[in-house]
């Protein structure tokens, strides 16, 4: 491991390729958003664009990941959101046991089928 | 707390207190795992530990850190990172804009809205949703500011926890703590969609994203989020429209 690093480098990365493309969204959204309220159409529509974006995101991470979870066969992560989406909806919405459901299929699938 | 200070109304340090033990519940736990698993993922890839650190505090935003450090050690081109990091960031904005109504930011400065705005991700986003109506009017910035501040606090410890960790986790719990930020992400849409155009657009944002990738041009995240939602919006308003009299 490393503690700063002697090349300064990927720090000029992490502002200009990571830190900016990220920020700039949230300082235009400051502009854009100024004077809206909570009950505005505009609102809903805003709201269902972030909604779908997040799933979206959902969808990537899980289908198309790096590392360990990328070991791991493509309908074993279908079936720990299935599993997690059940246990949630049984246990009256509750996401940690959502969570812990799902979680236990990855790991268990994961030891079962051992990935190193 | 000092005898001097007024019992009535909050004072704004008192909202920023209750804002941090806010923190202090299963999204902080949750993040926290993820960020182990983030900052073990930068260890991996033989990023230093004040990189990994600072990526944490400044990106705020577990998606855009990933592909970021992914990106970099891949020897992908900077402007590829820099397009592929932005568009994970898109969600960003319509996150921060539909929060800003409920902070009621009019009278503050500036430099606080834009501390207020770095905070929000998706872990803030949803509890922001859920606490703040139930905050009053003039203590709900001092609220998020708490909230935030213990957020980032327990990311950011996480992430340095994750890189001592590196290598000394399993595999089977590596990919659990990668499966995480999914899982948590999806329920935590179902705990805050309340509109009909919110629950449709989690269905069509979702698979949206699996059949815009066959396409192949790296815009997915844009057909899906800015085409799904919409499509969801305006089926729930068509659907309004017809069933009023």
């Amino acid at each position: 491991m490393t503690l700063f690093g002697s090349d300064p480098t990927p720090y000029i990365a992490l502002l200009l390729v990571g830190v900016l493309p990220s920020e700039i969204w949230r300082w235009m959204a400051l502009v854009v958003g100024r004077g809206l309220d909570e009950t505005s159409e505009i609102l809903v529509w805003v709201r269902a664009v972030a909604t779908a974006t997040l799933a979206a995101v959902v969808a990537k991470l899980a289908f198309f990941p790096g590392g360990a979870l990328a070991d791991l066969p493509t309908g074993w992560r279908v079936a720990a959101f299935v599993i997690g989406l059940t246990a949630y909806a049984a246990g009256r919405k509750s996401v940690l046991l959502g969570v812990l459901s799902a979680e236990a299929v990855i790991v268990g699938a994961s030891l079962w089928l051992g990935i190193r | 707390m000092s005898a001097a200070e007024p019992s009535l109304p909050l004072s704004q340090s008192a909202y920023f207190r209750q804002g941090l033990r806010a923190a202090v519940a299963l999204p902080a736990v949750i993040l926290a795992a993820t960020f182990i698993g983030i900052g073990s993922v930068c260890a991996g890839y033989g990023m230093p530990l004040a990189w990994a650190l600072l990526a944490t505090v400044l990106i705020w935003a577990g998606p855009a850190h990933l592909i970021l450090v992914g990106g970099l050690a891949s020897g992908a081109s900077w402007v590829a990172v820099g397009i592929t990091v932005g568009l994970s960031s898109v969600r960003l904005l319509p996150m921060v804009v539909s929060l800003l109504p409920y902070l009621r930011l009019q009278n503050r400065n500036p430099v606080v809205a834009v501390i207020c705005a770095h905070f929000v991700a998706i872990s803030i986003w949803v509890e922001g949703l859920r606490l703040l109506p139930q905050i009053d009017a003039e203590g709900r910035v001092p609220f998020f500011l708490g909230l935030g501040t213990g957020l980032l606090a327990s990311a950011t410890t996480a992430t340095a926890v994750g890189y001592f960790l590196a290598g000394i986790i399993p595999p089977a719990f590596s990919a659990a703590l990668l499966f995480l930020t999914p899982i948590f992400f999806l329920l935590s849409l179902f705990t805050t969609a309340r509109a009909l155009s919110d629950r449709l657009a989690i269905g069509f944002g979702f698979f949206g994203l699996l059949a815009a990738s066959t396409i192949g041009d790296g815009l997915e995240l844009l057909y899906a989020g800015l085409g799904g939602g919409t499509l969801a919006y305006g089926l729930a308003r068509l659907k309004r429209l017809r069933e009023a009299p």
